[in-house]
């Protein structure tokens, strides 16, 4: 079933392409199958990297068509629930190996959670950065339910030398692509609302979003959520590989633009910045109206966002956007903003959030070789004709 | 919708259902002598576009090479420094970004 928007969006594609019948291979082109995934930006269809476009940032809970997907290694190619298996291992008394019906016989917990990729926004650092090119939709909020980890790790009998939680999926690894393995301390995987999901917004997990189980590590970058989970290994020390160091990592003193990131004084990425972004009006946008409307999303990691401010005068003057009454601890918040434009002519509108830590959103993010954790200021540019 | 707009869009409707499942194919990388064999080195393990959306210069050009040697890339060691002029000259900071298609994903998942 299309919706409305996107039965017009392929109607247009229908019409010019009936129209102009030597670009059908052209208009073809913009336009690929993924099943389960409706309307989204294909970053790569292989491996599979699916951003969110900025209108789907209208609605609080993102519904798993519109989910952002971000794969550093082929997807497994065979998936089955009734074999599939994860074992705890490691510093435990008692290794484990559980089945998909061992999890569900656990008590389960829910926690809804914006989960963002380290890389959204690369594209908008200068000089580029290599990379999957995310602007703004390497993002989703999604309710993710299933047992909590500590609870797992409190059935192995977790010994005191444990000090960090190890994770690895089934994502199969190309060439000599070290694989894509990683590890959170202690701390958060033993806090009560970090989960090995079974489900997202009510439903299995699908498979392009990690079914059969997936670590959820709230308020941190996707990459420590590791997708088709099937090994859990509790460490005496941070693990050590590609996707620790030297990658995910952010420089403890801020770089000058294109300088080389020096592991040894850099940490591993781990909960997001805050952060705000507009969904509408969308870039180049023409209004007949002088009403402008601006809605838009912004999340802050493990903290709160207390307000999130509008400029409609390329950040000359800020006034206080209206904050949806939707929320929860690791989710994002639903804003709007209405005014009147003084007249016609080109508008640029920007957003900037503040979080409970006081962290307020810079207009220019920091750049890193990298391009992770980007959280520039957002803008728009408009365009009113009344 | 407007009612000029909605006979047009119920055209374009049946214009949809009656089209083929549109499927795209990977882009081809820009011609050159080189061309073949960056594809062969670099498609084996993820589609043109991941190169195609890069703005790097010659340096982080070289280092992503480099990079994708060590991690599989069969690239003859005489052809090295002609993958990254090709890429450098082709995909450098300076030019426009790449417009990426939409997923017309089914209800399937």
């Amino acid at each position: 079933m299309f919706t409305r928007r996107e039965f017009l969006e392929y109607s247009s594609l229908a019409v010019t392409t009936a129209a102009l019948g030597p670009v059908l291979s052209r208009a073809a082109e913009n336009v690929i199958d993924i099943p389960g995934k409706e309307g989204m930006i294909v970053r790569s269809s292989r491996f599979l990297d699916l951003e969110m476009p900025p209108e789907y940032f209208n609605t609080w809970i993102t519904p798993a068509s519109h989910f952002f997907v971000r794969n550093h290694m082929h997807e497994p190619s065979t998936l089955d629930a009734d074999s599939w298996q994860l074992t705890i291992s490691g510093e435990v008394e008692k290794p484990l190996t559980l089945k998909l019906a061992d999890l569900k016989k656990l008590d389960s917990h829910s926690v809804t959670n914006t989960l963002e990729c380290a890389g959204n926004g690369r594209a908008f650092h200068s000089p580029h950065v290599p990379g999957v090119q995310w602007q703004k939709g390497a993002v989703g909020n999604a309710k993710f339910t299933g047992p909590r980890l500590r609870d797992l790790l409190q059935q192995a009998g977790l010994k005191p030398t444990g000090k960090h939680v190890m994770f690895h999926g089934l994502d199969e690894v190309p060439g000599k692509v070290p694989p894509f393995i990683r590890s959170i301390p202690i701390e958060k995987a033993t806090d009560g609302d970090t989960l090995i999901a079974t489900q997202m917004n009510g439903a299995a997990l699908s498979k392009h979003n990690g079914f059969p189980a997936r670590a959820l590590v709230p308020g941190w970058v996707g990459a420590a959520s590791c997708k088709w989970i099937t090994e859990i290994k509790v460490l005496e020390k941070e693990f050590e590989g590609n996707f620790m160091k030297p990658g995910y990592r952010m420089p403890n003193h801020p770089l000058k633009p294109g300088d080389p990131l020096n592991v040894d004084d850099s940490h591993v990425v781990t909960a997001l910045q805050v952060k705000s972004v507009i969904a509408g009006p969308t870039d180049n946008w023409v209004s007949k109206s002088r009403s402008i409307a601006v809605h838009g999303t912004a999340w802050a990691g493990e903290s709160d966002v207390v307000k999130v401010e509008v400029s409609t005068d390329s950040g000359a003057t800020w006034q206080p956007a209206q904050l949806g009454h939707e929320q929860a601890k690791y989710a994002w918040r639903l804003w709007s903003y209405k005014r009147k434009a003084p007249g016609s002519g080109d508008f640029t509108l920007m957003s900037r959030a503040t979080d409970s830590q006081g962290r307020v959103q810079p207009l220019k993010a920091d750049w890193n070789p990298s391009g992770y954790l980007y959280n520039g200021v957002d803008q728009v540019k408009i365009h009113v004709q009344a | 919708m407007s009612k000029l707009k909605a006979p047009l869009s119920a055209l374009a409707g049946f214009l949809v259902l009656a089209l083929p499942v549109l499927r795209a194919q990977s882009p081809e990388l820009p011609a050159a002598p080189i061309r073949e064999k960056v594809n062969t080195a670099c498609t084996e393990c993820h589609e043109s576009r991941i190169i195609l959306q890069q703005r790097l210069s010659k340096g982080a050009w070289t280092k992503e090479v480099d990079k994708m040697i060590k991690w599989g890339a069969v690239v003859d060691a005489a052809d090295r420094d002609a993958f990254i002029d090709y890429l450098s000259q082709n995909f450098p900071p300076d030019k426009a970004g790449e417009v990426m298609p939409r997923s017309a994903g089914s209800k399937r998942r």
